[in-house]
């Protein structure tokens, strides 16, 4: 297991609950507009951590047993002190890495960042060049991208590109591996879009449940492929679960690796740029369990009761298909936060392979369709019910037919 | 006290249908495959690509130590 990057929790990080990776929002002000967008970024917050706030966070981060810290925005390079926090978690003995747009992380800044000892720079490309500047909101933001991905192989830092798989993207990916692993990406993460933020104002870029059908064996694909051409594709916590293509898209080194549930609040945590402490990065405000400004890091970490919900939960929490899923106990319902955005709450995930492939199997699949909007705050959400309908029905563009099972 | 976090229950991946199975029944859920059987030819068979593999690595290594340098 020596060879795993430090982020990865094993067992013995899960039953002692060491938060070994951290998903830091430093800022929410940002410079591309993405209709995606889960917490709706662009301007910053009015109270964001200061400088000696978030220094003092770093030590206490440390203090706690993490190993890795990630950092978002927003556009985290928009913050001036960013390079002082890379240096920092550096020197605290932690690993650091960046997500960004790349619409404006030219040479300079990438040397400078190399130089505070960035360790690997994700860069955000959710397809082709026309779709990606049209879903990022902003022309020419995709050869910004592919121009900040070259930067930072050339500045000997780990290239990670990370993709939204919805609508737009999906019948793009072959292609886009192409170009990504021309441009030195050693790493593909990708993620299916969630309905949070932005994302539940365009439903249209939304996958359906029964889209995995497809996708599934596509990823798989890919991460054959790209194996053999050197890059290590990682699907999001938000993709799975189970079924024939488990083991291709999890495993690690071992063919055994498989899901084991969603370990927020028990590995990782989330950060928001005013110091609010959440169980996972992308979750909405009930799972805040508080702020570092009011409490101490560990004392949250510990304590608090809406980052409990994960090792707390039973199979009886679950409800609908995933209650009686034949995976309920191992799986949980898959990601938290696909469901919360879905339904306001957790523990029925329609975004399954095996459920989907299940469904299938009766001749049925699942469909989503909006009925309520989100109300244009961060990380907010509308709510969506569950259509079952027989498997190959014409989509019927926005209509509820009589039959919705909310319950799924 | 710190309360322990949530350790999931392992499953098992059946070598017949590639599918995660859980560790109850003796038979893969999926296919009926005897999962114990089945592991027990995966781990022959995985000796045996392994043996290959090392004979094929160390021919090209005593090929590589005795060729000759390029023509010309």
């Amino acid at each position: 297991m020596n060879d795993l990057p430090v982020r990865y929790a094993g067992v013995e990080d899960s039953a002692n609950r060491v938060p070994v990776s951290i998903v830091w929002e430093i800022t929410l002000a940002c410079d591309l507009a993405c209709q995606h967008c889960g917490s709706r970024a662009g301007r910053r917050r009015r109270d964001e951590l200061s400088t000696a706030e978030a220094l003092d966070l770093i030590a206490q981060m440390a203090e706690l047993g993490t190993r890795d810290v990630g950092l978002i925005g927003g556009e985290a390079y928009l913050r001036k002190d960013w390079l002082e926090i890379v240096a920092a978690v550096r020197a605290a003995g932690m690993e650091c890495g960046l997500q960004s747009g790349g619409r404006n992380l030219n040479d300079d800044r990438l040397a400078k960042a190399a130089a505070a000892g960035l360790q690997g720079v994700g860069l955000s490309i959710d397809g082709l060049r026309e779709v990606h500047d049209e879903v990022r909101g902003v022309p020419g933001s995709f050869d910004l991208a592919l121009a900040a991905l070259r930067g930072v192989r050339a500045h000997g830092m780990v290239a990670t590109v990370n993709t939204q798989i919805n609508t737009r993207s999906m019948p793009q990916l072959r292609e886009l591996m192409d170009i990504i692993i021309e441009a030195g990406a050693t790493n593909w993460q990708l993620a299916i879009t969630v309905a949070m933020g932005n994302a539940a104002d365009h439903p249209e870029l939304l996958l359906q449940p029964w889209q995995l059908l497809e996708l599934m064996p596509l990823l798989a694909e890919l991460s054959l492929e790209g194996r053999e051409r050197g890059l290590f594709l990682q699907p999001a916590n938000n993709i799975g679960y189970f079924g024939p293509y488990e083991t291709v898209l999890r495993n690690v080194i071992e063919d055994e690796i498989h899901w084991h549930g969603c370990n927020a609040g028990d590995t990782i945590f989330g950060i928001e740029a005013d110091g609010t402490i959440k169980s996972c990065p992308g979750l909405p405000s009930p799972y805040a369990g508080g702020n570092i400004r009011d409490k101490s890091l560990r004392e949250i970490w510990e304590h608090s009761e809406p980052l409990a919900f994960t090792r707390r939960r039973t199979v009886d929490d679950l409800w609908g298909y995933c209650r009686t899923c034949y995976y309920a106990e191992v799986c949980m319902a898959g990601c938290t936060w696909t469901s919360h955005a879905l339904f306001g709450r957790p523990g029925n995930n329609p975004m399954c392979h095996y459920r989907a492939l299940e469904m299938d199997k009766q001749g049925l699949r699942e469909r989503l369709v909006k009925v309520k909007d989100a109300g244009g705050l961060p990380f907010d959400h509308g709510e969506f019910a569950l259509v079952v309908e027989p498997a190959g029905t014409q989509m019927a563009a926005e209509r509820v037919p009589d039959r919705i099972l909310v319950n799924g | 006290m710190v309360e322990q976090g949530r350790v999931a229950p392992e499953l098992r991946l059946c070598r017949g249908c590639r599918q995660f199975v859980r560790l109850d029944r003796a038979d893969c859920f999926f296919c009926g495959g005897d999962l114990d059987a089945l592991e027990a030819d995966y781990e022959e068979r995985l000796a045996a690509v392994q043996e290959a593999a090392d004979a094929l690595r160390e021919a090209i290594a005593q090929r590589t130590t005795v060729a000759p340098g390029p023509p010309g």
